[in-house]
């Protein structure tokens, strides 16, 4: 309360009080870096271009794999698609599977030196994102999609490939474009 | 001298339901030195493995069957079950669009590793998560590593010292 102090004859304002902290800061955990970083055994924390380039090679040895299990995918949801076109109750199931694929191509495509297919799968994943079923006609689509990635893994086309491949990623994404509706 | 890592001192748990995905991260985690990788395939399993072993660092991919990459990441930091609120998650993901960045980075990511990714990107982050570890932010509506990576000048009201 506000009082006059007679002593001094100042009006005497109480203090305000203290506005108090609404953030906790708790200091960094650096129990990772008291058992992991040394200067004797390990790799250096910044690597040199010869250590970076054999990491490399340790990812890229998974290349094969890839190649062999993601063409086997493509396979398998073409059948689901072109299934699909006949069957209509089968849709659902072919949708999640191209949506499945195009998640798995988009990201790992880039990390094993196939940039193009990343690109198509991300146009396919635009076009699936949010469908439970698809029309014939975005079957199809979904379809080319599936060829033009098993034709770039079968040419093993690594690199953003020439001006046709690029002019087939933009003829996909026109085709996305245009049968994108209706999304159900 | 130039400083080092001993992979070899620290566990690694990867969440990742993309079979070369995850093997891809083995591969280079063990060519690292690294000796105790677990990998497992949903967050329930995850949760398993970090309530009965030492786990040190999460590398965990957002893309996942059931419960997702964010929602494992949600309950780590902020559930009153979470096995360890401080473990370091690496997000993984090819959701690389800024919007998922934002949203992982709110709820208490630790790094985020953009797919396609290399393996200079993958150390780099591991680097960081190891070497340069982050100091934790508890607010009401925020737990995890302090968002604020880079001091720049600011002269708006700092609300970390004053309620508002």
């Amino acid at each position: 309360m506000t009082h006059y102090d007679w002593g001094s004859g100042a009006i005497v304002k109480p203090e305000e009080p203290k506005k108090k902290k609404n953030v906790q800061i708790i200091p960094a955990q650096t129990d990772l870096k008291r058992k992991a970083v040394n200067f004797i055994k390990g790799f250096d924390i910044n690597l040199s271009p010869e250590q970076l380039e054999e990491l490399e090679q340790v990812v890229q040895r998974s290349s094969e794999t890839f190649v062999r299990d993601i063409g086997k995918d493509l396979m398998e949801c073409r059948k689901l698609v072109i299934n699909a076109l006949r069957d209509k109750p089968k849709r659902p199931e072919a949708i999640t599977a191209a949506n499945d694929l195009a998640y798995s191509v988009k990201a790992l495509g880039g990390t094993f030196q196939y940039p193009l297919m990343t690109q198509i799968a991300k146009s396919m994943e635009i076009f699936v994102a949010d469908r439970t079923t698809a029309n014939e006609k975005q079957l199809l689509v979904i379809q080319l999609h599936i060829d033009s990635l098993y034709v770039i893994l079968a040419g093993r086309v690594t690199g953003f490939g020439s001006t046709v491949e690029q002019a087939t990623v933009a003829a996909l994404t026109k085709l996305t474009e245009r049968y994108a509706e209706p999304r159900e | 001298m130039n400083a080092k890592i001993d992979f070899s001192k620290i566990s690694f748990l990867i969440v990742d339901g993309d079979k070369i995905s995850a093997q891809v991260v083995y591969d280079t985690l063990a060519y690292l030195g690294a000796s105790h990788i677990q990998r497992v395939k949903s967050p329930n399993n995850a949760f398993d493995v970090l309530r009965t072993e030492k786990i040190d660092i999460v590398i965990c991919e957002w893309r996942l069957r059931g419960m997702d990459g964010l929602e494992f990441l949600d309950v780590m930091r902020n559930s009153t079950n979470s096995p360890n609120r401080f473990i370091p998650v690496i997000m993984l993901t090819a959701h690389s669009e800024m919007r998922y960045v934002t949203t992982a980075r709110d709820l208490g990511i630790t790094e985020f590793l953009a797919k396609p990714f290399n393996a200079k990107a993958l150390y780099s982050r591991l680097v960081s998560v190891i070497a340069r570890p982050r100091r934790f932010i508890n607010t009401g509506t925020y737990f995890g590593p302090d968002r604020r990576r880079r001091q720049v000048q600011f002269d708006g009201p700092d609300r970390r010292s004053l309620d508002e």
